[in-house]
């Protein structure tokens, strides 16, 4: 069974906005799929284009509001890749990360990669249904 | 004790079954209810070498060898519930979703897209995770 989440306000929903092909997230098998997580107003879809720290903040509260539609919450985080623009700041991802992922955190891969739109961050995340 | 990992398709190309050694890599792996996919680069299903040309045409490339990868396996594309895209620059992210938005029926699966550096100057590496 494979089921679309929706998204829980109109901003997330990058297919209307930016015309991506894609759903925001796919619940399937007790697991959660998210689309790549960028720092956009979760009401306009506007581009919240700011530090790594600022960023990852939005990126986090969009995730929130995403999985806790779909029932789930960021304690069932179970893998999560973050790309970031440059590693120099791996350092600066893990301060903000540890504000959301407190007690057991989930798998994690962090690289660099080019990020759409010139984000400086973007979380690609699996979580339990 | 049955296993809940198995390999389901090496691969498209008799080549690749026939060698010694097999593929490196694995094409395809199920594990529980899920199949995961190797990260696929252009290439000709009959030959079995590398396709090189614009991004638009090695994610064709891609997506019709990923279509018929799934169905080998027992699943397909509406089965998908995650992509992963690598593009050799982002700015090529519409040609590849132009084409992409061709073979994903309502609803697509969820997507990440970014940009990296690809081996073998491949422009486009899609993976995914599908339904058994």
């Amino acid at each position: 069974m494979r089921k679309v989440v929706a998204a829980p306000l109109p901003g997330l929903d990058l297919r209307q906005h930016y015309g991506h092909h894609q759903s925001p997230a796919i619940r399937a098998g007790g697991l959660i799929f998210c689309s790549g997580m960028l720092p956009i107003d979760p009401q306009t879809g506007e581009r919240l284009h700011g530090t790594l720290t600022s960023e990852a903040h939005v990126i986090f509260a969009n995730l929130k509001l995403l999985l806790e539609s779909a029932g789930s919450s960021l304690d069932r985080l179970v893998q999560v890749h973050a790309l970031i623009y440059d590693s120099i700041e791996y350092d600066v991802l893990n301060r903000v990360y540890r504000q959301y992922v407190a007690s057991g955190p989930p798998a994690r891969t962090v690289w660099t990669a080019q990020i759409e739109a010139g984000f400086k961050v973007e979380l690609d995340v699996i979580a339990a249904a | 004790m049955s296993s809940r990992r198995e390999v389901i398709v090496a691969s498209l190309f008799a080549r690749d079954r026939a060698s010694t050694f097999g593929p490196a890599v694995s094409t395809l792996v199920r594990g529980g209810d899920f199949l995961f996919v190797s990260g696929l680069a252009a290439v000709d299903p009959d030959s079995g070498e590398r396709v090189r040309g614009t991004t638009a045409s090695e994610t064709r490339q891609i997506l019709v060898n990923l279509k018929q990868l799934l169905e080998v396996a027992g699943s397909s594309l509406d089965k998908v519930v995650k992509v992963n895209v690598l593009l050799h620059s982002m700015l090529e992210a519409p040609n590849m979703n132009d084409v992409y938005a061709r073979f994903f029926r309502e609803p697509p699966p969820a997507r990440t897209v970014c940009g990296a550096r690809l081996p073998d100057d491949a422009k486009v590496i899609i993976e995914c995770t599908a339904l058994v």
